[in-house]
């Protein structure tokens, strides 16, 4: 069975090269371009994995994942940030105590996401 | 020690010789009306003793006519008792008389004879005899009638004394004298014959007691004067007296010591008041002035501001150090400001990088995966393109800030029209999508400038970029170029975010950046401005931002000096189509040598490469390139070595050689320059500016 998933970013080349890389892969993938667009697509049509930056207008990846877990607690969610250590701002720690399943520190290897998402 | 006890010490200090001073004077004060009550008094009595002196005085005149008497003189015996007896009639104080031969024999009296059979006070009788002088006697027990003071005239005969008349005075004629002098109620005044026999006292004592020990010591001390002691009833006096010299007896009056002493006291009890209450008053003040002053200082000691004081010196002091704290806080303020800036900037910086890193290894997957024609290449090869263009510049920036800060930008100056410029700038970041969310309207009229023309893109790029970041989609953002008098004018106006009253020179500061929560669409790394800053002060010009107020926009203006149009030589610029040429790439680094290969051999040229220095002047004698590529920092020959061998070999004279290097200063192109090369690019190499080079070299 293919997995649908949805890939959150707004970085316009981010999303495009990882919806990319995850079609490739096989997987069904949905774009959008921050936590309040992730929600409404979600909404449409539930995917089964969120993978979500954190650092985005409008609201962010830890709104997106408090809203994710609300709503929808069956789906994974995958927390990903370029933020570095020690800045709170996208904290990776703290998505997982908010509710994420697992983080990647950006940049990342596809074939270690794709792990990932086999093991969810 | 405190303050307030301080100024406490100091009043006590500055009252106490002044309180003790009061008690000194206090103290004379009262001796002195102790001194003038005392001789007014003894004054007095010798006053009242002269009184009682002119009335024996009298009675001596009297007896001593009495002793003239001719019948005395004549023997007439009888005659003189009737005269003397007439006399002793109209002097009511005299109580009898007495004629005595100056053997003691008695002639004549008013005695009743035989009463009197021994002579009373002799000791008086015998100093008249010897000495031929009045004498006034002691008081002695008469007869029965009472007591008496004899006074005794001696009557002369050819030098000797004869006779001695005595008449005896009643002691009550003392007694009337004194009297007389009304004393207060309480006082004591006597006199007391040689012997100290009181002869008269108001209140009286019966005759022939005697004085009081205190006062026959006193006048053997001194024969006037004034002592303290007690009456004969007892009480505590202070008495003033005073010795006749006619008759040797003494007068006394003593005042009761209570009264003398309270009317002294009383003068010392107000002086030690008044000192009390000096005292009481002065520490009082001292304590109000001492709190007014201690009080505003302990606020201030314990970091709160004195509300009012009316101390110009703590005033002057709370200003000192309000001054100092808020200085302080400022300090304290920037301080942690810079190091807010420097811990954003470390996080803008992580986001900046990795962001771009990650949709570049996410790319580079794809196209692992993905055969070259298909859709997913194409795009992913588009994403590689775009964020290695944008991750130099950001590389770019940030060596350059660092670069302009040191001082070591060297400006590439030439002649060119900012409005052509500023339109390249534009059509790229249109083409990049960068700008599609946008309005955007350019206004380019032609203002030539003299200055570096890769710098001047930088400062409009990065303005660009940061309207982009401040301005909400679909908004406006406006690029203007014209010449203004002197200057050649950039303008950069955005619809955006707007600037906070007052923080518009800061703007420009080194890793400032604008207020933004977790919006990356606002990030960077608070260079950009910081870099057109400086560029444009290195051109000469200046750089102002300028805003109705947060929310309402900001304008960016950049001034830089105008120069005149060059003469129409040149013909317009025109999209670069190159003639097919043979290319050499001298290059150790794979990846380096790949891309511009591939982007060579893109644009039609018959590309050939090799990996060192060796390698490409054996390549190079064999192919004949019409251009060389070559990397300065080669694994054997450096690239400059290459470049100088090329050009000394058959036909190397023709040849196009172009330095790549990842050092861009002034010096390195200097040595490129030297060592033969036409033109030299700085890695990464933008296949546009590869373009142009080769176009040059035609």
């Amino acid at each position: 069975m293919t997995k649908r998933l949805l890939v959150v970013d707004d970085d316009a080349d981010m999303r495009l090269t990882l919806k990319l890389a995850l079609e490739i892969a096989g997987y069904g993938v949905e774009v959008a371009a921050n936590g309040k667009e992730a929600l409404e697509a979600q909404r449409r049509r539930a995917a089964d994995v969120l993978i979500t930056d954190i650092f985005m207008p409008d609201a962010d990846g830890f709104e997106a994942i408090d809203a994710f877990r609300k709503e929808f607690p069956a789906t994974k969610i995958i927390a990903v940030s370029g933020g570095a250590q020690f800045t709170k701002r996208d904290y990776l720690p703290d998505a997982e105590l908010a509710g994420a399943d697992a983080t990647l520190q950006k940049p990342f290897d596809v074939d270690k996401l794709l792990a990932l998402l086999k093991a969810l | 020690m405190r303050l307030r006890s301080h100024l406490l010490l100091l009043s006590v200090a500055t009252a106490a010789p002044v309180l003790a001073l009061a008690v000194v004077i206090a103290f004379l004060v009262v001796k002195q009306e102790r001194d003038t009550l005392r001789d007014g008094a003894v004054d007095r009595v010798v006053a009242v003793m002269s009184g009682i002196d002119a009335e024996l005085r009298g009675s001596i005149a009297t007896l001593r006519a009495l002793a003239a008497s001719a019948n005395l003189e004549k023997g007439e015996l009888a005659a003189f008792h009737s005269e003397a007896e007439r006399i002793l009639k109209a002097h009511p104080d005299w109580l009898d008389y007495s004629l005595n031969h100056a053997d003691g024999t008695r002639l004549a009296t008013s005695l009743r004879a035989g009463t009197q059979v021994q002579l009373a006070d002799p000791e008086s009788f015998e100093l008249a005899v010897r000495n031929g002088e009045p004498v006034v006697g002691a008081l002695a027990r008469w007869d029965e009638k009472g007591w008496g003071v004899p006074l005794r005239m001696p009557v002369l005969e050819d030098g000797l004394t004869r006779y001695v008349l005595t008449v005896v005075l009643k002691p009550d004629a003392f007694a009337d004298l004194l009297r007389a002098q009304r004393l207060p109620e309480g006082w004591v005044v006597a006199i007391a014959d040689r012997n100290g026999v009181i002869v008269g006292r108001i209140p009286p004592v019966p005759p022939g007691t005697q004085a009081t020990q205190g006062w026959q010591e006193a006048l053997k001390r001194s024969p006037q004067g004034w002592y303290r002691g007690r009456t004969l009833e007892g009480r505590e006096t202070y008495t003033p007296y005073a010795t006749s010299d006619l008759t040797g007896w003494a007068l006394g009056i003593a005042m009761p010591a209570e009264q003398v002493d309270s009317a002294a006291w009383r003068s010392l009890w107000l002086v030690l008041i008044m000192v009390l209450l000096a005292s009481g008053i002065a520490v009082g003040l001292a304590l109000l002035i001492g709190g007014r002053i201690a009080k505003p200082i302990a606020e201030l000691a314990a970091g709160s501001f004195p509300a009012h004081t009316r101390i110009d010196e703590i005033r002057a002091l709370s200003a000192a150090v309000r001054e100092k704290q808020e200085l302080a806080e400022r300090e304290k303020a920037a301080l942690q400001a810079s190091d807010r800036a420097k811990d954003e900037f470390l996080a803008m910086l992580s986001h900046e990088l990795r962001n771009p890193l990650a949709a570049l290894t996410t790319a580079a997957h794809v196209l692992k995966l993905a055969g070259p024609n298909e859709a997913a290449a194409v795009h992913a090869r588009a994403v590689v393109d775009r964020q290695t263009k944008h991750m130099a510049r950001l590389v770019g920036d940030l060596l350059d800030i660092s670069r302009v800060a040191m001082g070591k930008v060297a400006l590439e100056r030439e002649r060119f029209n900012l409005a052509e410029s500023a339109g390249n700038v534009l059509n790229t970041w249109r083409a990049s999508g960068r700008v599609e969310r946008h309005r955007v309207l350019q206004d380019l009229k032609p203002a030539w400038v003299d200055a570096d023309r890769a710098r001047i893109e930088q400062i409009l790029s990065n303005l660009l970029d940061n309207a982009v970041k401040f301005t909400p989609a679909g908004k406006q953002i406006a690029v203007r170029v014209a010449q203004e008098g002197e200057d050649a004018v950039l303008l950069v106006r955005d619809e955006g975010a707007g600037l906070a009253p007052g923080s518009a020179e800061r703007m420009f500061d080194l890793f400032v950046q604008g207020e933004r929560g977790l919006d990356r669409a606002a990030g960077g790394l608070g260079i950009g401005l910081a870099l057109v800053k400086r560029l444009t002060e290195m051109h000469g010009g200046s750089v102002a931002a300028a805003s109705a107020g947060a929310g309402r926009g900001a304008t960016f203006t950049v001034r830089l000096p105008a120069v005149l149009p060059p003469a129409q030589r040149e013909k317009a610029a025109s999209p670069l189509v190159l003639a097919p040429r043979k290319v050499l790439i001298v290059e150790d680094n794979d990846d380096a040598r790949h891309m511009l290969h591939q982007a060579l051999e893109f644009s039609g040229h018959d590309v050939r490469e090799a990996r060192d220095g060796t390698s490409g002047l054996a390549l190079a004698a064999e192919a004949r390139p019409d251009v060389a590529l070559i990397d300065i920092g080669l694994p054997d020959l450096d690239g400059y070595e290459v470049a100088r061998r090329l050009r000394a070999a058959p036909g190397g004279r023709r040849m196009g050689l172009i330095a790549i290097t990842g050092y861009g200063q002034a010096e390195d192109q200097r040595r490129a320059y030297e060592a033969g090369f036409d033109a030299h690019l700085t890695k990464p190499v933008a296949p546009e500016r590869l373009k142009q080079v080769m176009a040059g070299l035609q």
